[in-house]
Order: C-alpha cells, then structure tokens, then sequence
C-alpha cells in the first residue's frame, strides 16, 4: 500500500488541478483578508467559501481522479498485490494531496492574517471536509461505472448538502417553531457534515448567540468538550463509512 | 505435451443476464503460445481477464500451476500482461513507472530484463513524462512492464496494435523466447498475419462459447491451407472441422 501511496503522490504533486486547487484557495484566502479590514469578518466570510468550495473540490476531483486512472488501476490489480492496497494506497494519496494543497492555500492565509482558535478550529473543519467528501467521492466512483454519471451523482450530494439540506431544515424549523424540535436540532445538524463543520467554527467566533434559538442550543451540546468530541467522531464516520464500503465494492468489483 | 500450467474448470461469466464467457473447459500448457481469436464481445477479453484476477467466474475455477486462484494475489507474480490499452499516471516518468512497478513487484535487480528497454528506443526517454508520449511509445512501455520481470505466463492483449513494425517484430520474438524458456503465452489478436507464425495452438471463441482449441498444424492441413489468416475463415464457413464445431 505504501508503495502505492508513493508514487500516486508523487504524480499528484505535479497534477495541475492540485496545484490549481492551492492557488485559488491562496487567493481567495487572501483576497478576503485583503478586502476586509477586521480579520474576523474577513474569516467568517471564508468559512462560507471554504464550506461550499472544498466539498466540491475534494468530491469532484476524487471522481475524476478515479475515473481517469481506471486504466493504471487494472494494471495495478494485476500485480501481486491485494485490491485493498492499491485502493488504500490510492485514497491516501488522495487525501494527503488535497490537505496539503489546502494547508498551503488556506492554512498559511489563516497563520499569517487571523492566527487564532477560530482559524485552526475552520482549518481543522476544512481538512475534515476533505477526507469527508474525498471518501464519498471515491465510492461514488466505483459504485457508478460511467464517469459522466459519477460526475452528476457528485454534484448531486455536493447540491444536496450545501443547499437543499439546510432549505429542508429550516422550513421544517419554521414549520414547527410551535412544537418542541429542540431535542432534534442537534441530531439533524450532525446529519450534515458540512452543517456540523460550519457549527464547529461559528462557535469560535462567538456567533451562536446571533444564530437564534438554535445558535443557543448548539452552543450548549457543541461548545463543551463532550460536545466536541461527538462533532469529531460524528465526521470520523463520516470518513469512515464510505471507505468501509468503497474497499467492500472495489474488493468484488469486476475491472 | 507439457503439463497444464492453466487449467480452466467449467469458467462462465455473467454480467446481469448476459453471459460473456459459458462453461469453458480447456487447458493451457508450458512451453507454447496460444492465440485467442473471435469476433468481438465473443468472450476473449472476460476470458484473460478471469485469469488475471479482473474478473471473478460466476461459475467454475480456474488453477494456475496446480493451484486454484482466489483472493490470494500470489500466483500474479508469474503473470506479465500487456493491456490493449496502456494508460499510466500523466505526471510520472517512464523511469519511475519501472521504478513503481519492480518496487511493487518486489524484483531484485537480477531478476530485471532490461535489454528491451534500448531494443524499443526507450533508454533516452525514461525522463519523458508519461503524458508527453506518443499511443505507440506507451505501448512500448507496457511492453516493457510486461515482460521485464522474466514471467512464466504472459497475456499480451492486442500486443502489436499502435506499434511500428520493427517494434511489433521485436515485441513478438519477445513472446517466442517466453515460451522457448518454457513459459505459456496466450495472445489474442486482430492481426492474424502479425501472430500465426508464433502461435502453436488457436482457440477460437464465440457468443462466450469456446468453440475449438487446436494445433496451429490441425487447422493448416484440414482446410488445405498455409497461412492461418486463410485457413481459420475457410473452417469456419465449411465446418471442416464439425467434429469439434
């Protein structure tokens, strides 16, 4: 797996769309701190970038990424060498790419302008993203045998949790503002990575309390250390399950 | 002949309802070359597949050198395979794709033929990266891949196709001295002209069905014919062999 991993880093480094990747969340990080004269402002409207623009990214390349390599895959699964290796030497890389790219792109921005709990806690939400959505990617890519297809069912998840999850959440909220939801508030932001993610930073940065009722409630479970452990094992799972079943697929898969 | 070195054991292949490869039984030995013809989706491809660990048979098993493949990826060790297709990853040299793969197949550096690496014109290229190659020069490097590490059994799918003439000549008698040192060859091809001088033995496989594995010599002197690109077309259409048909 190790050797795997090696070399599909090694080819990573030099991928264009990697190297893209970086340089775009470098300019945007910095833009906004440029734009913006209070840091704290210039950070929560990176949180909202980064929550919307780094599932894409580690979803969509993933992907591709899979499709594009199908190729090299089957000569890989030749070799004497298991079919877990190679996957698991392939999403390492994988992962270890887009977090570096994205130490560099977002990290150095956060360490230089805003060096603060808040930053590390939004660069540790962004890298969580990363695994999370590279995970989903990868068995998106071997679940579906058309890349094209593979490709809409993505953007289809990545729509589903920016927008059309929080839409559903927030009538649901309105709807029943006049009944006890309080009990399923939590449960149902944690359903969401990309909710639970954006929760963990707002906290940092004082919001809750402008966040409503909700925004009280959330504070009360996520800001204590309980609450904060939940949220990590929450999006360990998050990583976790995909990968479980794209090693079980890709194991039987035909090639 | 020389003992089975592959043995297929009542192989069938499904994909949903369609059956790609149907109870195959049948025998590869030590020491030859084979080639495998029919028309397309006739189960060729499924067939070296389900070999190599691609696929896994619906029904039956197959053994290599008595043993029966599974989960186990050993038995790969002994397998060079040349794909039709040759994709590797864009940003990497050709250097270090031999460097990947003899890391990952564990080869100490006596047991690397190199000597096709100058004779296909590679040597001033293994600081090319991969993506800068030509279709033909890629097939060269799978070539390469293929045969570097000394195998036993080599699967060679379509191994002349992009390649110039000298190359597709060089790569051939490549495939000649695998089975001269005693190892078994199976090669499936369009080109018919480019491989009957080489093959020992042609199965012919049909709707998944593998209809006849005979002597090159068999199919020559029952149509009358001496070239095999004559021959196997004549067969197919008089039934002159209706015995195995």
């Amino acid at each position: 797996m190790l050797k795997v991993f090696k070399y599909t880093l090694i080819d990573l480094a030099r991928n264009r769309f990697v190297l893209g990747y970086a340089l775009l969340m470098l300019l945007v990080a910095q833009g906004l701190f440029a734009l913006e004269g209070d840091p704290t402002k210039a950070l929560l409207s990176l949180v909202q970038v980064v929550m919307a623009l780094v599932p894409l990214i580690a979803l969509v390349f993933t992907v591709v990424y899979m499709y594009d390599t199908l190729e090299f895959t089957q000569l890989l699964a030749v070799q004497p060498m298991r079919r877990s290796a190679i996957l698991g030497g392939q999403l390492l890389a994988l992962a270890a790419a887009l977090l570096l790219a994205q130490a560099i792109g977002l990290g150095l921005p956060l360490l230089v302008h805003s060096p603060t709990v808040a930053a590390l806690v939004l660069s540790l939400s962004g890298s969580a993203l990363v695994l999370v959505f590279a995970a989903l990617g990868a068995l998106i890519a071997l679940k579906q045998r058309e890349k094209a297809r593979g490709v809409g069912v993505a953007l289809a998840i990545w729509f589903l949790f920016v927008l059309v999850y929080d839409a559903l959440l927030m009538w649901g909220m309105f709807t029943l503002s006049d009944h006890p939801i309080e009990p399923f508030v939590v449960p149902l932001a944690g359903i969401n990575p990309i909710d639970l993610a954006r929760i963990m930073v707002m906290l940092q940065v004082d919001l809750a309390a402008m966040m409503g009722y909700s925004g009280a409630i959330y504070k009360n479970f996520f800001g204590s250390v309980g609450g904060t452990i939940v949220a990590a094992l929450i999006l360990s799972l998050w990583v976790a399950v995909p990968v479980l079943f794209a090693f079980r697929v890709f194991r039987r898969k035909d090639l | 002949m020389a003992e089975a070195r592959i043995t297929y054991h009542g192989v069938g292949k499904r994909y949903g309802k369609l059956w790609a490869l149907r109870k195959v039984d049948c025998a590869f030995h030590a020491g030859e070359v084979v080639m495998l013809i029919g028309p397309n989706a006739s189960g060729k491809t499924t067939l070296i597949k389900s070999l190599l660990g691609l696929v896994s048979p619906t029904e039956g098993h197959i053994t290599v050198n008595g043993q029966v493949i599974g989960s186990d990826p050993a038995y790969r060790k002994a397998i060079g395979y040349m794909p039709q297709i040759s994709q590797f990853p864009a940003t990497l040299t050709i250097g270090q794709l031999l460097e990947m793969m003899a890391d990952i197949r564990e080869l100490r550096a006596d047991e690397v033929e190199d000597s096709l690496v100058e004779e296909l014109g590679l040597s001033a290229q293994l600081d090319k990266r991969l993506s800068t190659l030509s279709g033909g020069t890629k097939q060269k490097v799978s070539a390469v891949l293929a045969l570097r590490s000394r195998p036993n059994i080599l699967v060679m799918d379509e191994p002349t196709a992009g390649l110039d003439p000298v190359s597709s000549q060089r790569v051939l008698q490549r495939a000649a001295a695998v089975r001269d040192a005693g190892g078994t060859v199976l090669i499936t091809s369009h080109l018919m002209e480019e491989v009957e001088s080489l093959a020992d033995r042609v199965a012919y496989l049909e709707d998944g069905n593998l209809k006849f594995l005979l002597p090159v010599q068999e199919i020559l002197s029952s149509t009358g014919s001496t070239r095999l690109s004559e021959a196997l077309p004549r067969m197919l259409e008089s039934n002159a062999l209706s015995h195995v048909l």
